[in-house]
């Protein structure tokens, strides 16, 4: 008996199709990265693919600015040699000069710890890098199937105003909470993670377990 | 003998040698920081910060010769 319907390419398996993650409605600085193309981490594997980016809201950073302001407009309005006039010329200089590293250290510590203090979404896990100190790091991650629960929590003005919050992520792992501290868009972040969930599920499903 | 206000003076010289020299090891370690960092997380903007971190370095070492030779 002749085939009344054929469909093409019956024997190949279509490859699933490239998951579709929301684009943030406000442009942020440097806070919320979708698929970000160069940017790799050190416990990365080669097929693993960065799906969300995350740093704390850039406002966050207003109140160490503001303090460096201050800092570096100090020496304009005190002068030193009053206040010590005894002291050699050269040492007011050297004094003024080491003012200005410090007040440098401060700005670079603070960048440093907003810039590199990141949360990393893969499609398969999701990392914490905490630099709590010149020397110490904490790098925590977890599985996305492992996560059994994810909140946000958006208070106060400022938050309100720029929209950013805070993502809390309960997990079956040894770490039981992953905290996404003054992340931007925190709802939009939800829903990544609740794709991804989705996703790994149907992987579980279809056998496509990595 | 020295007057009283020399000693002051030592002291004060002693007390900024010692503190632009202590300056100058945490320098170094912000250096070390920021590789760290930047082995850890790279996104394409590791130059720029290590070469901020090394003329900061740079700087107080500068510093840290004014010191000696200026006050």
């Amino acid at each position: 008996m002749p085939d009344l319907y054929k469909s093409e390419n019956s024997t190949q398996t279509n490859p699933p199709a490239e998951p579709v993650y929301p684009t943030p409605s406000t442009k942020t600085l440097w806070s919320f990265y979708i698929s970000p193309n160069n940017v790799h981490f050190e416990t990365q594997d080669p097929e693993e693919k960065i799906v969300l980016l995350l740093r704390k809201h850039p406002i966050t950073n207003l109140w160490w600015i503001i303090v460096a302001v201050f800092l570096i407009s100090v020496p304009g309005f005190f002068d030193s040699y009053s206040f010590l006039p005894f002291l050699p010329r050269g040492f007011h200089f050297v004094a003024s000069l080491l003012w200005y590293l410090v007040t440098v250290a401060f700005i670079l510590e603070n960048f440093l710890s907003w810039f590199f203090n990141v949360y990393i979404v893969t499609d398969e896990r999701i990392i914490d890098v905490d630099f709590h100190n010149l020397i110490y790091r904490e790098i925590s991650e977890t599985k996305i199937d492992k996560i059994q629960d994810v909140t946000f929590t958006m208070g106060g003005v400022m938050s309100a105003f720029f929209n950013y919050g805070n993502v809390i992520i309960q997990t079956a792992g040894t770490v039981p909470n992953f905290d996404f501290q003054a992340v931007p868009e925190p709802a939009s972040v939800v829903k990544i993670l609740q794709q991804l969930r989705t996703e790994e599920e149907k992987e579980v499903l279809e056998g496509r377990i990595r | 003998m020295f007057s009283p206000e020399a000693i002051l003076l030592l002291l004060f010289k002693g007390m900024a040698l010692i503190a632009v020299a202590v300056y100058v090891v945490f320098a170094t370690v912000v250096v070390r920081q920021v590789y760290l960092m930047t082995q850890t997380l790279r996104v394409g903007f590791e130059t720029p910060i290590r070469v901020i971190a090394w003329v900061h370095l740079f700087f107080a070492l500068i510093v840290l010769l004014l010191s000696f030779f200026s006050i």
